[in-house]
């Protein structure tokens, strides 16, 4: 190790006498209590909770995966369910805590498709990006978004509905964020480049919560779980012809989508390529160093070129502003001539920041050591007329003709947080969750999948979707009915028996999750389904509708929407049928923790 | 025995005999009136405190002749059965209040204050608004006065049935309004104070006898009890000068709206006020949707009121939100039948009341149970008929003749 300077060794052992003086200032823990740090004591109550084992006995246990059981139990060890069956053919630890039930009925907790819960409700007449991730702006907002888990909804997919009609005017903007995030937050200048698209088409990107008592949490990687677009005015008057205009303009937004894509990827390219040829610059630099500190004569080898390049020069406006002042024209930057980086654009690859910088330092300490080696500055030789400058002309400094060229950083495409979105449709990382009501608008819907290809497609509220279930059945598309109550639209929506509906779609082979929309009606979710029951939807599937069925459209269905061993503790308990008016909730467990308990 | 009328010397005669058999039976054919019906169910709710299960139900020239084990054995033989199997029957629920879309025609815009008016005069049977009536489960409609007027005039009661609608009743209760759609900036009153000045004014002057004429006598009828007063206010504010009145003028108001009743919920109780409520929606604040609860466990009277298609599902909700089922069935069927004073023909399916009923295939007040049938005045206007079984052709022709014969 180089020997450092008085003052240098002086600093250390201050600071580590500091270090032991404020250890040695910390109260002695009292000899009945050991010492524990506060995570140490979350994690310890964590895993006591993780190990509890709790029994759910009740009259009837509806796993929805199977067959009602009478007197069966759910047993629960931590987060998840360990067994579900039939009491007295379920081994019962000792130590579980055990909550009966005997007229009771235990269900999956609830899944509701589509809520507005925790939402501004400002979003509702406002644009949003596709980009714009509603996660992010997430809050306990209003008195009834507590009544989610009162309810028995455990898991819930949050988005905004809006209630203005699709009209041209100015280019959406992205969410309003209350702090900045640069790799989440598009530009304006990225919102201007989508040009005078029709707004309050896109509507962000919807999340997937877990409603809790007094709050909520986002489910894990779930936090931009679909792309909301809304392909319709709504109920106000419209002309057929003017809602087709409105909806070409819709499918318009995925337009360029693949140049987008085509200019990610070479972008993506030359930053390997900008990563290796900075490698072989970095790498020519250590070992001209090395090469001094031997008392050798710097390395005159040949120092790998850029690949590609003659003269270099660089496309005007492109060159990074740490650029090379040393010059423009000719070879790369010699020993030194480099200033040091203000503004380091994020690099991919092999040549980290961190590397950069200890191999500027090394330069620098070498410089600092030994000045009258380094030879005299250098003039360049004069540019060609027609060369691009760089910024104000640089002074004359020392300039290796063997030294390899400084590579030039790619230039980025602009940020584009809409289309990156899009892209994730088309690719099937995220679902497309388009609103739509007449049969019109979701033929369009239809069409548009076929035609861009969308691997996954959930209609939601589609009320209108008799005429066109078996295109969707045959195209594969879900669908998210809202509003499933008897003469719950108003004109002239009217004319769509929304309660009829679902048995409707069942008889065609669609899949079809029953949901609220809003978390003012929370309550009203089995109540939902059981008015479907009443016009012809079977028990069985109206139960599945409100959770195996939303958690598979979700894509969540392996954690939850059933009560079957590996799954979540989500468990809801009732003290009649679910389809009953009546019908109260005793217990909601989510996650194995008891989220709601009646008194 | 001959026969003394006319018809005898006919009936003596063979020809006679078959021809007066084949006009009977002529009459007979398209009406089911002149048949009894044996109305079969699992459950008959004949009111909110008598259910039959395995039950039946006589219906004779539409109307309930006898219930369950009352009726006579050879009744029970010559009526045509209708079973619904292992449904649920129900009163057919009664809308204690509703314009039924006619506000223009149901209410006088130049004048404020027209008590006298009736609305039966404006009764259209044709009107659109009737047919979907039976679907909704509704088989009685107070067809009221419209609330933009202050004193808008006299309901009528109105059935729907296949053939249009009917008048059951043509005088019913009064209407008044203090609500905000009555206070009017193009002609008086425009203010809330306004409008219990003239109806201040207009009841003293009916009690002392200083005003006469057609709108005085209703006013003193509402003042000797002998027509009931309906009054429109939603607020705080207007249920309170509604209140005011009655307590002034010594009346039993029924309140119609009453959104913020939980506030006056004391002076309901203390002035035997009863309440019509309006819809109730599913977005409605909780306070709304608890509020037949709150009054039901107060023990004030209500109804469900408010727009038809949403009868059924205002009462749902209620229930959801804490009501108990026999209040909520009541508060559809027997209580605005009390309330429109019309509970000896309505709102119960007891002995001499009109054949009005609802078949659900379980629980009306669960909406997984389906609505099958409705049925007005002994016909059926909505829905399925249930397996029926005619009485044989030949016992009827032997009856008819055997009855004529008798004479």
């Amino acid at each position: 190790m180089r020997h450092r300077s008085p003052s240098t060794f002086v600093s250390s052992c201050l600071l580590v006498l500091a270090a032991e003086f404020a250890v040695a200032q910390e109260p002695a823990p009292a000899p009945s209590e050991p010492a524990k740090p506060p995570e140490a004591a979350a994690a310890e109550a964590t895993q006591r909770a993780n190990e509890q084992v709790v029994v759910i006995e009740a009259g009837t246990v509806h796993p929805v995966a199977g067959p009602a059981i009478a007197n069966g139990v759910v047993v629960t060890r931590g987060e998840r369910i360990v067994a579900v069956g039939k009491k007295g053919e379920v081994e019962i630890p000792k130590d579980a805590v055990v909550h009966s039930f005997p007229t009771g009925h235990v269900y999956p907790g609830l899944v509701d498709a589509a809520t507005d819960a925790y939402t501004d409700p400002a979003l509702r007449q406002g644009n949003l990006d596709a980009g714009a991730a509603l996660a992010l702006d997430l809050h306990l907002r209003h008195s009834r978004d507590d009544e989610l888990v009162q309810a028995g909804i455990t898991t819930a997919y949050v988005a905004v509905r809006s209630q203005g009609a699709i009209g041209r005017g100015p280019a959406p903007l992205p969410v309003p964020l209350p702090f900045p995030l640069p790799e989440l937050q598009g530009t304006p200048q990225d919102a201007s480049a989508q040009g005078a698209a029709p707004s309050g088409i896109m509507r962000g990107q919807g999340a997937i919560v877990r409603p809790r008592h007094e709050g909520f949490e986002l489910w894990e990687k779930r936090e931009r779980a679909a792309v909301q677009v809304r392909m319709t005015n709504g109920p106000g008057p419209t002309h057929a012809l003017q809602r087709q205009q409105q909806l070409e303009a819709a499918s318009a937004s995925f337009e360029g989508l693949e140049e987008f894509r085509k200019a990610r990827t070479d972008h993506e390219e030359a930053l390997k390529k900008y990563d290796k040829e900075f490698a072989d610059y970095l790498a020519w630099h250590q070992k001209k160093k090395d090469a001094e500190k031997a008392g050798a004569k710097p390395a005159e080898a040949t120092a790998p070129a850029p690949s590609g390049t003659g003269p270099a020069t660089p496309p005007a406006g492109e060159r990074p502003r740490r650029g090379n002042r040393g010059g423009t024209g000719g070879g790369g930057g010699g020993g030194g001539g480099n200033e040091p980086p203000k503004e380091e654009p994020k690099m991919n690859g092999a040549a980290s920041d961190e590397q950069f910088e200890q191999a500027l330092a090394t330069l620098l300490e070498i410089l600092a050591q030994d000045p009258v080696k380094q030879d005299p500055p250098k003039q360049d030789p004069p540019k060609p007329a027609d060369a691009p400058t760089q910024g104000p002309p640089a002074p004359a400094t020392e300039k290796k003709d063997e030294a390899p060229k400084r590579p030039t950083y790619p230039k980025a495409p602009a940020r584009d947080p809409q289309r990156e979105a899009l892209l994730a449709v088309i690719d099937g990382e995220l679902p497309l969750r388009v609103e739509a009501h007449r049969p019109d608008e979701l033929r369009f819907a239809l069409r548009m999948q076929a035609q861009r290809s969308i691997p996954v497609l959930v209609l939601e509220q589609a009320y209108g979707a008799m005429s066109v279930a078996a295109d969707i059945a045959r195209q594969g598309a879900s669908v998210v009915l809202t509003d499933v109550l008897p003469n719950s639209l108003p004109k002239p929506y009217d004319t769509f028996d929304v309660t009829a509906l679902p048995a409707q779609l069942h008889a065609a082979g669609v899949q079809f999750a029953i949901a609220t929309g809003s978390a003012r009606r929370a309550r009203l979710l089995p109540l939902m389904a059981a008015a479907a029951i009443g016009r012809g939807l079977d028990a069985e599937a109206a139960l599945r509708a409100i959770t195996l069925t939303p958690a598979e459209i979700l894509g969540v269905a392996k954690d939850t929407g059933s009560l079957q061993s590996g799954k979540l503790a989500d468990v809801l308990v009732r003290d009649r049928d679910l389809f009953q008016s009546d019908s109260r909730t005793l217990l909601v467990i989510a996650k194995g923790r008891t989220e709601f308990e009646a008194k | 025995m001959k026969s003394s009328v006319n018809w005898g010397s006919w009936a003596d005669g063979r020809r006679g005999q078959m021809s007066l058999i084949v006009v009977l039976l002529l009459l007979c054919a398209g009406s089911l009136r002149c048949q009894d019906l044996l109305v079969q169910a699992k459950r008959i709710v004949v009111a909110a405190d008598t259910v039959l299960d395995d039950g039946m139900l006589l219906v004779r020239q539409g109307k309930i002749a006898y219930v369950g084990n009352e009726i006579p054995a050879d009744a029970r033989g010559r009526a045509m059965v209708v079973d619904y199997g292992n449904a649920v029957i129900v009163p057919g629920f009664v809308l204690a209040q509703s314009t039924l879309g006619q506000d223009a025609d149901l209410g006088e815009g130049a004048l404020a204050f027209t008590p006298d008016l009736r609305v039966a005069e404006a009764f259209d049977r044709w009107q659109e608004e009737l047919t979907p009536l039976p679907r909704h489960g509704v088989t009685s409609v107070a067809l009221s006065a419209s609330p933009r007027n202050v004193a808008g005039g006299i309901a009528a009661l109105v059935k729907p049935g296949k053939d249009g609608g009917t008048i059951a009743d043509h005088e019913l209760h009064l209407s008044l309004s203090l609500a905000q759609v009555a206070r009017n900036p193009e002609r008086q009153p425009t203010s809330l104070m306004g409008a219990m000045d003239l109806l201040r004014t207009t009841f003293a002057a009916a009690r002392t006898g200083t005003k006469t004429g057609p709108d005085a006598a209703v006013l003193a009828q509402v003042l000797r009890g002998s027509r009931r007063l309906f009054v429109h206010a939603d607020t705080y504010t207007e249920l309170s000068a509604a209140l005011d009145l009655a307590k002034e003028f010594a009346l039993e108001p029924v309140l119609v709206g009453a959104g913020e009743a939980e506030k006056v919920l004391p002076r309901l109780l203390q002035q035997k006020a009863s309440v019509v409520l309006g819809t109730l929606l599913p977005d409605a604040r909780l306070q709304q949707l608890r509020l037949p609860a709150t009054l039901a466990q107060a023990g004030v009277p209500f109804c469900f009121g408010g727009s038809p298609d949403q009868l059924r599902l205002s009462a749902v909700l209620a229930v959801v939100h804490g009501l108990d089922r026999k209040t909520a069935l009541q508060a559809l069927t027997r209580l605005p039948a009390l309330l429109l004073a019309q509970q000896a023909t309505i709102g119960s399916l007891r002995q001499a009341c009109a054949a009005d009923f609802l078949v659900f295939s379980g629980d009306p007040l669960d909406l997984s149970s389906a609505h099958v049938a409705t049925w007005v005045d002994g016909v059926r206007v909505h829905g399925e008929g249930g397996k029926a079984t005619a009485v044989p052709a030949a016992a009827a022709v032997s009856t008819t003749t055997n009855t004529l014969g008798g004479q």
